[in-house]
């Protein structure tokens, strides 16, 4: 049973990567904007982040789908997602509200929900990930022992 | 306790891996590509001097000169004192970022919230201005914006400039100005 549901779970955090993805591979440049406004990173890494990032998480998606070099996907994408999630707590924090930028890269796609949402958000998928990551070092210390 | 260490080598060193293959990807992609990005990209013009929502503040030259010319806006000064007093934008008034929370008030406390202020400085990277327009909008002037390297384009088009401490709408006498004299 356990098997199925961390199969399912794979999948979907395997979807969510490959969706988050996809716009920010198609306009860099939008992305790129998005990270801007997020006013953490310092200028010379702005465009290589937003290179970089889109193309991480298409990694990821890869192989959180195929279970492929499941430690370092699932190392990865725990990192990744707190990384996102230090980044959204840290400007509601200091009350910037911007757009997360999460699933797409345009910045100006209607009212951006409430920060504290996008949060919520990525903390669930951070448990998923985390999940994931122990249960399959479970199953490798269960085949060796 | 050797399966947790060869399990977290394992997670390193596939994780390293993973990383080092999505940065050459993410480069050779961009490199393809024809609207690729710059490298490390230039975030020093008009994208800087944008608000948090992406809206840009900048207003052309050609804009500028227009509400100029129709006194539909009024031009701030964002360099020190002393720049202002050796030649600025006929009829702008001197609001250095420097000093910007002691003569806010002093300033602006005569003007309307809805009027259209140019805030200028001088230089490409001057950015004097994008923080006071910035300001501005934050404290209600929402309708702020920025001629970029302002004083330098303003003069060499031969627009209307002036010289010293005194100029169109000033802030009440005895404020200020009489400490910066030289």
């Amino acid at each position: 049973m356990t098997r199925i549901i961390q199969k399912v779970l794979r999948i979907f955090l395997g979807l969510v990567f490959l969706y988050a993805c996809w716009d920010k591979i198609l306009h860099p440049d939008a992305f790129a904007l998005v990270i801007y406004n997020y006013q953490i990173l310092p200028a010379p890494l702005i465009h290589f982040t937003a290179l970089v990032l889109p193309m991480l998480e298409l990694m990821l998606a890869i192989g959180l789908l195929f279970g492929i070099w499941l430690p370092g996907v699932l190392l990865l994408s725990n990192l990744l997602l707190a990384v996102f999630f230090s980044a959204l707590l840290f400007n509601a924090a200091r009350g910037l509200d911007i757009h997360c930028g999460c699933f797409s890269a345009a910045s100006d796609d209607g009212v951006p929900a409430a920060t504290s949402q996008y949060i919520l958000r990525d903390v669930a998928f951070l448990a998923v990930s985390l999940f994931l990551l122990l249960q399959h070092y479970r199953e490798k210390r269960g085949a060796v022992a | 306790m050797s399966i947790l260490n060869s399990y977290t080598r394992q997670m390193a060193r596939q994780g390293i891996a993973i990383l080092s293959v999505s940065i050459l990807l993410a480069l050779l992609v961009n490199h393809l590509r024809p609207d690729g990005l710059t490298l490390p990209g230039d975030w020093s013009d008009e994208s800087r001097v944008a608000l948090d929502s992406g809206e840009t503040l900048v207003v052309s030259l050609g804009e500028a000169q227009e509400l100029f010319e129709a006194k539909q806006a009024i031009f701030l000064d964002a360099r020190p004192r002393s720049a202002y007093e050796s030649g600025h934008i006929r009829g702008a008034l001197s609001l250095p970022w420097e000093t910007f929370d002691e003569h806010f008030e002093s300033v602006m406390g005569a003007l309307q919230e809805d009027m259209t202020l140019i805030a200028y400085c001088d230089g490409e990277s001057c950015s004097l201005s994008h923080d006071l327009a910035k300001a501005l909008v934050e404290m209600g002037f929402e309708r702020s914006r920025v001629l970029i390297n302002g004083w330098s384009a303003w003069r060499e088009s031969g627009l209307p400039t002036s010289m010293g401490e005194v100029d169109g709408m000033m802030p009440a006498p005895g404020e200020h100005r009489g400490e910066n004299r030289p």
